[in-house]
């Protein structure tokens, strides 16, 4: 009779107890448990209490059979945290704006409106954000439960390895709001560009861009440069800058940039029935230049740091 | 006033490996779970049954503690008892004590 909530308590421990385990632990569980329950008997307690009294002190038999197969207890310990919360910034901070831009961008390429565009972008952004979360966890929480999964992910952190001196341009937060902003940008420009409210001499819409150069997708190749200088610097925070990483950032940021600075100079860039329309004739001149001298600066700035970090690593 | 928590956690980190070395020396003598759990008990080791009952099947694992079913009693009781090994890391480990002990004393006589 007394046996009951023994039974069922050592029943719910062995459940949770991989097969080799579970015989041994059984009888030994059960011997213990009656040792507790006959000291007390001896010290004059009631029957009932006694076992009730040494299943309490043993606890959640989760924990118990937690202890017992030494399985941790939550889902992704100290060891990995740090390469999982790293992972999830740089996915989600690379993936989703991507999305947004790449779905509005086909959407409104499909004649939807600019409301049913963005809330298509809104929904996949979501949805994209979701699986992210979703599957980085699983993944860390697989590598958290079988080791043969992080060999050699455990190396010594030393004050010479990457981040540990704060270097310009290099912090997450800053490669992750110029993503952003860049993802914005193309955003805007790309509305701007395909519905855009400005109407042209010909009577369809005009965007800031030469309609010649837009439709030839000559901008999704530099952007893709762009895209790809992003990539890189991501890469580089992660797997630690040296002059490879230098001159790769060099070469993707002349190929975003030289084409560009050419573009904006011969005056092939800007479209002028843009800026007619929109009340600033000559306004191209003025914006090309101007775009020239950012990105001129912008590469120049960021090729040079580029090699200054690559010096400093050594 | 201290915080009860954080009394308690002080308290139980301090004393988290001193379980390991109580458990080493006692069971140089073969004995069975409950009764290392009274004999700590009896000396002032703070320990839970569910915390001494893994441990000891760690310690096993480790070679640390060889174990041996006697069935001789009025139920099968499974018998600890600390292997070469664990006798070494015992000794090792109360040097270390007594070396935290004089390394403290000598904090204490410099304030």
């Amino acid at each position: 009779m007394t046996t009951t909530l023994t039974d069922r308590y050592v029943a719910a421990t062995l459940r949770r107890l991989p097969a080799r385990q579970r015989t041994d632990i059984d009888t030994e569980l059960r011997g213990l448990i009656a040792d507790a329950v006959d000291s007390r008997l001896e010290a004059g307690i009631d029957p009932a209490d006694a076992e009730a009294q040494a299943l309490t002190e043993l606890g959640d038999p989760v924990r118990l059979a937690a202890d017992y197969a030494e399985r941790p207890l939550h889902l992704i310990g100290p060891a990995v945290f740090p390469d999982y919360s790293r992972l999830l910034v740089v996915a989600l901070s690379t993936v989703v704006p991507l999305v947004l831009v790449v779905v509005t961008f086909i959407a409104l390429q499909q004649g939807r409106g600019f409301a049913s565009a963005a809330s298509d972008a809104i929904v996949a952004a979501v949805i994209a954000a979701f699986q992210i979360a979703f599957w980085a966890t699983a993944l860390f929480a697989c590598i958290e439960r079988l080791p043969a999964l992080r060999p050699r992910r455990e190396r010594a952190w030393s004050p010479h390895a990457r981040g540990a001196l704060p270097e310009r341009g290099l912090d997450p937060a800053t490669l992750i709001g110029g993503s952003s902003v860049a993802a914005v940008i193309a955003a805007v420009l790309i509305v701007l560009q395909t519905v855009g409210p400005v109407v042209g001499i010909d009577g369809g819409p005009t965007g800031p861009i030469r309609a010649g150069l837009w439709d030839s997708g000559a901008l999704l190749i530099v952007g893709f440069f762009a895209v790809a200088s992003i990539g890189a610097a991501f890469a580089g925070h992660y797997v630690g800058w040296g002059y490879a990483q230098a001159t790769g950032n060099a070469v993707l940021g002349a190929l975003f940039s030289v084409p560009i600075i050419v573009l904006a100079v011969s005056g092939s860039l800007l479209e002028p029935f843009f800026f007619r329309a929109i009340g600033w004739p000559g306004g191209d001149g003025v914006v090309a230049w101007i775009i020239a001298v950012l990105i001129g600066l912008l590469s120049f700035t960021d090729i040079v740091d580029g090699f200054t970090r690559a010096r400093r690593a050594k | 006033m201290i915080d009860d928590d954080v009394l308690a956690t002080h308290r139980q980190e301090l004393r988290r490996g001193s379980v390991v070395l109580a458990c080493l020396l006692v069971l140089q003598k073969p004995d069975y779970g409950y009764a290392l759990l009274e004999a700590l008990d009896a000396r002032g080791f703070a320990v839970d049954a569910n915390t001494l009952y893994p441990l000891l099947r760690r310690l096993e694992s480790q070679g640390l503690l060889t174990s041996e079913w006697n069935t001789e009693e009025s139920r099968p009781r499974k018998f600890y008892r600390t292997s070469d090994d664990g006798i070494a890391l015992a000794d090792l480990l109360t040097r270390d004590w007594a070396q935290l002990q004089s390394a403290f004393a000598s904090l204490k006589d410099e304030s």
